[in-house]
């Protein structure tokens, strides 16, 4: 069984979620409800921290494309960070860097965010 | 030589020897052609310049300065041959102001060209600078031949890496897919899949049953969507359709914004059908995409199937399970010991058909000892006519103990029943109250096979009494009858399960035969009259199957 888990911090207003492990057909439904929980709560300023993360599948990249409109209509993003070479590769094969905004750091999405309110 | 022509060959030389280091140390093309152009534009003092390099036997402006961009795009696109560089270039070079033009070739190809403007201070290229040109040109052939190397190689990396990846993606799915993941998830994980990995956001999954066709999940309306499915020839669907296709043929579709339709299949059968929206990164799918969307569907489908055949295995097993519960229920119902009398010897036996059934029987002693003996038959099978016999039941037993007169109780149950029934279904029933002190029998017989009296080897039916139950309100009261028995007679109550019930030939037991059959057997005890009956129906009917439920009380009095 393909291990996986996600936690949420929150960080001014920002959700922080950490992805671990493998994300993949099996794994992708749980990413899913944390997505769909998020929305549910009107919480549509999100990043993912893709430090811990070892694989990703067409499936696990689907979760994000799945939940995107919805969050942009809201005025929200998602945003990615700290991506291993290995599943940046993967991300950028299949052409998300057109419609994601990538980051080394955390803080750098985060005050793109805030950046972004303020104006 | 003179001195300055010696520092000048020399300073030529340092410049080559700087010029090669730089461009050999990298494998980036346009840093190579970047250095190029400039080390040229340096050395000869020119403001304007352009590289082009041959791919699929044209040639592509890489690199231009000094250029305007209008110019640029005026560069002959044709495919390249003997008077390409003669004719074709010529017009260009005027456009261009463009000098001198130098082919850069490898040992056996023309890899491209670098052509030079006018120089700043006016004067012409020389024969020396032509030299020059060529010498920077054949060391940088060796550097741009790496580089393109390594980006061949790169290219070709990355289609394998997508290759992999979409294998990993499909063994992956392809494992989940056989765990018996629930329907939703099997169609959410073919969605997430498909929308990762083809930056698509909008979808539609359509499943067909038989031939008709429904929505599994999508982010089109969905009363919309399914209208304009319905108006097209959706069967005749069973290869991809590419955007070209679905513009042509399907114009309503093009119009919601597919762009292409994947069949799903099982055995080369329509099973279902995958819509997807534009990409959002505005490619075209290609072949090799095609088939990624179509294995993908195989598999899902394929799972989708089995688990809908286990669905409804286990749900027909589960019904099984319910009627045989239904069928206990059902003989709990009926009387399980039958009340002793000194003066009635009283037989009964119910055999139901493999569904359950709507045959009823009972014998109930009164508070004014006296028994009541009733036997019905409710149309039909299975469970709605097993609940009409409950209700019958229900009221027979509550009816009783009003002690209304037998006629009057019939009306009131038919009323009863009436209200319960509507779908057409109705009862025979006939009843009757055995009185053991007269030894008389008064019954009522609503609609049902009248019963057999046997007395000394002759035969009466009991038919009196009025229109079957449950069909409408009485209007027209029911008569009551009484008859006196007679020791040694022997009443044959039965359902039409006895009378036809059907043997190989599909010939039907008959009540002639049956009737036959009570006279023979009128010395027998009630049990042994009972056996008897049944072994003739059995012996009769040996190889066909029991369609109906079979009912028999007998009755002697002793």
């Amino acid at each position: 069984m393909s291990d996986f888990n996600c936690s949420i911090v929150e960080h001014n207003k920002i959700q922080i979620i950490k992805l671990k492990g493998y994300l993949d057909a099996h794994t992708a439904p749980m990413l899913e409800e944390n997505f769909t929980e998020l929305i549910s709560k009107n919480k549509f300023n999100i990043v993912v921290n893709f430090k811990d993360l070892n694989y990703i599948s067409s499936a696990g990249l689907g979760v994000f494309m799945a939940y995107i409109e919805k969050i942009r209509e809201n005025k929200g993003d998602i945003k990615l960070t700290e991506m291993n070479e290995k599943v940046y590769n993967i991300f950028d094969l299949l052409g998300f860097p057109l419609l994601y905004e990538i980051f080394d750091k955390d803080e750098q999405a985060i005050s793109k965010f805030l950046g972004n309110k303020s104006e | 030589m003179s001195e300055l022509d010696s520092l000048k060959i020399k300073r030529d030389l340092t410049a080559l020897v700087e010029f090669s280091k730089i461009i050999n140390s990298s494998l980036d093309l346009d840093f190579i052609l970047n250095n190029i152009l400039l080390t040229c534009l340096g050395k000869f003092l020119a403001t304007r310049g352009i590289i082009a390099l041959k791919e699929e036997e044209r040639l592509i402006v890489k690199l231009s300065k000094g250029i305007p961009q209008n110019i640029i795009s005026e560069f002959p696109k044709d495919k390249i041959n003997e008077n390409f560089f003669d004719e074709k270039l010529a017009d260009f070079y005027s456009l261009a102001k463009i000098k001198v033009c130098e082919r850069i070739t490898s040992s056996s190809d023309t890899l491209g060209i670098l052509c030079m403007g006018d120089k700043l201070n006016g004067s012409e290229y020389t024969e020396d600078d032509r030299d020059f040109l060529k010498t920077i040109l054949n060391i940088a052939a060796t550097a741009i031949q790496n580089s393109i190397i390594v980006k061949e190689l790169k290219e070709l990396n990355r289609v394998l890496d997508s290759k992999i990846q979409r294998l990993n993606s499909l063994f992956e799915l392809s494992k989940e897919f056989a765990l018996f993941s629930d329907t939703k998830r099997i169609q959410r994980l073919l969605i997430l899949s498909l929308m990762g990995q083809f930056l698509v956001s909008k979808y539609a999954i359509l499943s067909l049953n038989e031939s008709d066709i429904q929505i599994l999940d999508t982010k089109y309306n969905p009363e919309e969507l399914l209208k304009k499915i319905r108006s097209i020839d959706y069967l005749k669907i069973d290869s991809t359709l590419k955007p070209e296709t679905i513009q042509q043929k399907y114009p309503e579709l093009d119009e919601l914004g597919i762009s292409i339709i994947v069949p799903m299949k099982i055995q080369n059968k329509l099973k279902g059908l995958i819509l997807l929206g534009k990409r959002i990164n505005n490619t075209d799918f290609s072949d090799s995409d095609i088939e990624f969307i179509y294995s993908v569907g195989s598999l899902a489908i394929i799972s989708l199937e089995n688990r809908r055949l286990l669905l409804e295995e286990i749900e027909k097993q589960k019904l099984e399970e319910e009627i045989e519960l239904a069928k206990q229920i059902q003989q709990n119902l009926l009387p399980s010991e039958i009340p002793k009398s000194e003066v009635f010897e009283i037989a009964a036996i119910n055999l139901p058909s493999k569904q359950v059934g709507g045959d009823y029987f009972d014998v109930i002693r009164t508070e004014k000892n006296k028994l009541i003996t009733s036997i019905a038959d409710v149309s039909g099978k299975g469970i709605p006519a097993s609940l009409l016999m409950a209700n019958l039941q229900a009221f027979i037993k509550l009816i009783i103990q009003q002690e209304f007169e037998l006629d009057k109780a019939t009306e009131i149950i038919n009323d009863l029943l009436t209200q319960n029934t509507g779908d057409g279904r109705f009862i025979t029933f006939f009843w009757g109250i055995l009185d053991e002190k007269e030894k008389s029998y008064n019954y009522v017989n609503a609609g049902h096979n009248p019963p057999i009296l046997l007395r000394n080897g002759e035969i009466v039916r009991l038919s009196e009494g009025g229109i079957i139950l449950g069909v409408m309100k009485t209007i027209i009261p029911y008569n009551k009858k009484k008859i006196y028995l007679q020791s040694g007679d022997m009443l044959v109550l039965f359902t039409d399960g006895v009378s036809e019930a059907m043997n190989t030939n599909s010939e039907e037991f008959g009540e002639d035969r049956l009737e036959d059959l009570c006279k023979k057997i009128s010395t027998l005890s009630s049990q042994s009259a009972l056996e008897f009956i049944k072994k003739e129906v059995e012996s009769f009917t040996l190889g066909a199957p029991q369609s109906d439920d079979l009912t028999i009380m007998v009755i002697k009095v002793s």
